[in-house]
């Protein structure tokens, strides 16, 4: 009796875990195998006909110009918009790590970017950027007297999907590092000031080292944003264009799949999509590691 | 005995309006009207169904024209497909090769076996586009075609006729030039045109040289295998499009059709060119800015033969995957939607042309074209269209895909990275090669 009774709470774990994992399956690995699966297949506009091709889905695309220089332009897009943004952020929530009157209402403020779904955020880009009747012109005209093409100039559009999307994260990094900044005890900062230390040694030696889990958990996440999340503001604002300067990755995949009707290689598209987060993060953990700081 | 009286007329009741719900037969249709165009629609649609018990017509915006198409394929895998779906003119040769539809005219004759419809109602120049192996395939919707647009004081300002719009492509620079407002400090007050980077300007161009998109007769006498994409009338055309903005006479307002819209609206360009479907929103903005709008026929080089436009907007496919009574209802719905009542009240409210003669007529003898002069610009550019494949339309697999290859290759021409030529012979490379691939698939 006693054996039956431990058998059978032997199930228990796994029925608790089942439903997370039937999740996972039909929305997470059944399509991720699935993609593989379609990466292999050359198919007709509403299926009609699928052909067997095999790899020549990866071959022609590392021998296309244009797919290369997406891939080049995703990672200029990631290394910029995370330096970028988590150097900005930083500064920020050191900012609003002050106990000042009102600070939560501030907090909030910084935060809302990041609540505000990137159809909206990019949109309300378009109206700043715009060249004729956009804030930022009208302030560079009386500033400087210049007139920015902003989306309509490779260089240009390419730096504004950058600030946007630097823009739009922002809330989200600024909340984490300003946890990791009170997370850290005054103690350490008060035998720092007795020792002589500066502010800016204090920030340098202390801070930054102290905050360095909560970087290299942003960092990460912030890969995955700028991988995957940037599609949005990227398709409301320039739409891959002018000539492709913004065509990065996850967008270049949309429009082979739902404007050129390529299920095969846009599957291969997203194999090679996930296969790169993995090794990158996998490398992250490896390397990036080593300098993280635990208390 | 009242009780079970009662009970009897009850549960009568129930079968009578059971059996009548269930004559009612309902149909899906699946468009991409949306904004004011969308409550057009529903008006059409709900009139129709106020109009007789036995079909009931069920309305959905589905998003974009792109939108719509991906929508339909998902629907047609998984066994959920409408019985109409809007679908753009360039979706035309997917949608043939699709395998789900059945051309509008087998409808009609062999599964409603109506005999009394006037396949010849329709305006030509729409009819040709969607009639392929002699039977037109879908019904003939939402048409449209691009004019020049522009704004007369300006011209008047400039020195120039306003009754006398460029008509060649020199002339068109010609007039920017003078259009152009420029002020002290080097920058622009006014550009004298501008257009949106659109690829179906750049098709329209081609066909208003008389001159094909694609070979085989614009992919209308055999699947289309190359592109002319690299040959003189796209080339001449981007050319010019690049010299113009180069010398700070054209606006270039980005790819789409917003830029260009807001920049003539608020009278930073004096010309442009847009979508006939525009004229009353242009003409109303017009009014309240406080100018007089003209329009005119699209310019084309001097040397070039006189082509025509094509039409463009969208048209209503049928999917054949249905039973045969939803199919007949179908085709009552398609064939009301094309009387003249309805095609009136559609042209007055979207701005997209009525798609038959007996429409066309109507509106000359209520003195419309005389009150609208702009709308009668946008009729007689078509009707005046040369009738050949040039201006038939192009048939292409991949058009959407080749839209974007255009409007890439406008851009870096735009950018200086590339030279008109270069840049055309890399889009119609790409091209060949994207319909190397879709007839493989398709054959």
């Amino acid at each position: 009796m006693q054996k039956l009774n431990y058998r059978s709470h032997s199930l228990v774990p796994y029925l608790l875990l089942s439903p997370t994992f039937i999740v996972l399956l039909l929305f997470l690995y059944w399509p991720s195998i699935n993609s593989v699966f379609l990466s292999l297949f050359k198919q007709a506009p509403f299926g009609r006909k699928r052909i067997f091709v095999g790899i020549q889905n990866y071959i022609n695309l590392f021998q296309d110009p244009a797919y290369l220089n997406s891939l080049l332009r995703s990672t200029l897009f990631i290394i910029f918009t995370i330096t970028i943004g988590l150097v900005f952020s930083l500064l920020l929530a050191v900012i609003l790590n002050q106990n000042l009157k009102g600070i939560k209402f501030y907090r909030v403020i910084f935060f809302i970017p990041y609540a505000i779904s990137p159809t909206v955020a990019g949109s309300l880009w378009v109206f700043l950027l715009n060249p004729v009747a956009g804030q930022v012109n009208y302030l560079l005209d009386l500033a400087f007297n210049i007139q920015v093409n902003w989306l309509t100039n490779s260089f240009f559009a390419f730096l504004a999907i950058i600030i946007a999307t630097v823009w739009k994260n922002m809330g989200f990094n600024i909340i984490f590092f300003l946890a990791g900044l009170q997370a850290i005890p005054d103690s350490v900062y008060e035998s720092a000031k007795i020792d002589g230390a500066g502010a800016i040694t204090i920030f340098k030696d202390i801070t930054i080292p102290l905050l360095s889990p909560t970087t290299f958990y942003l960092i990460i996440m912030n890969i995955i944003f700028s991988v995957f999340e940037s599609f949005g503001i990227v398709d409301i604002m320039t739409q891959g264009g002018p000539a492709d300067s913004t065509n990065i990755v996850i967008y270049k995949l949309y429009r082979e799949m739902f404007i050129n009707f390529r299920p095969g290689i846009a599957a291969a598209q997203s194999v090679i999509l996930l296969a790169l987060v993995i090794i990158v993060t996998i490398f992250h953990f490896k390397y990036g590691a080593n300098n993280v700081h635990y208390q | 005995m009242k009780k079970t009286v009662l009970l009897v007329l009850v549960s009568l009741c129930f079968i009578v309006s059971f059996s009548a719900a269930a004559e009612e037969v309902t149909i899906d249709f699946w468009h991409a009207m949306g904004g004011h165009n969308l409550e057009v629609v529903n008006t059409l649609v709900e009139e129709f169904n106020s109009s007789q018990d036995q079909v009931e017509v069920k309305a959905q915006y589905t998003g974009s024209y792109n939108d719509t198409l991906t929508k339909t394929q998902s629907a047609v895998q998984t066994g959920t497909a409408p019985h109409i779906i809007q679908i753009y003119e360039i979706g035309t040769q997917m949608m043939l090769d699709s395998g789900i539809i059945m051309p509008i005219e087998d409808l009609g004759k062999e599964v409603a076996g109506d005999n009394s419809f006037d396949w010849d109602k329709f305006l030509v120049p729409v009819s040709n586009y969607y009639t392929m192996d002699g039977k037109l395939n879908s019904m003939p919707f939402n048409s449209s075609t691009p004019i020049l647009y522009y704004d007369r004081d300006a011209f008047e300002e400039a020195g120039l006729d306003p009754n006398r719009p460029p008509q060649t492509f020199a002339e068109l620079k010609e007039y920017a030039r003078k259009l152009t407002i420029k002020n002290d400090d080097g920058t622009v007050e006014r550009y004298g045109f501008t257009l949106g980077i659109v690829g179906w300007f750049v098709e329209q161009m081609v066909a208003n040289q008389d001159a094909t998109l694609v070979n085989n007769d614009n992919g209308r006498s055999a699947r289309a295998t190359a592109s002319n994409l690299n040959e003189e009338a796209a080339v001449r055309f981007v050319k010019l499009w690049k010299e113009m903005v180069d010398e700070g006479i054209m606006l270039n307002p980005g790819r789409g059709w917003d830029g260009a819209n807001q920049a003539f609206s608020s009278g930073r360009a004096a010309m442009l060119i847009e979508s006939t479907s525009s004229v009353a929103g242009f003409t109303e903005n017009a009014e309240a800015a406080g100018f007089e709008l003209g329009t005119g026929f699209l310019p084309r080089p001097a040397a070039a033969n006189r082509g025509g436009v094509i039409i463009g907007g969208a048209s209503l496919w049928t999917i054949a995957d249905h039973p045969e009574e939803e199919l007949k209802a179908t085709w009552e719905f398609l064939k009301w939607l094309s009387e003249e009542e309805q095609q009136v009240y559609w042209f007055e409210n979207t701005g997209y042309f009525p798609v038959t003669k007996a429409a066309v007529e109507r509106e000359m003898n209520n003195k419309f074209f005389a009150e609208n002069p702009n709308y009668l610009t946008a009729f007689l550019q078509l009707l005046l269209s040369k009738k050949a494949v040039s201006t038939q339309g192009a048939l292409i697999g991949t058009f959407p895909e080749v839209r974007q290859i255009v409007e890439e290759s406008v851009e870096k021409t735009l950018e200086g990275n590339m030279t008109p030529q270069a840049a055309m012979d890399e889009a119609a490379e790409r091209v060949n090669k994207s319909l190397k691939e879709y007839n493989q698939l398709n054959e």
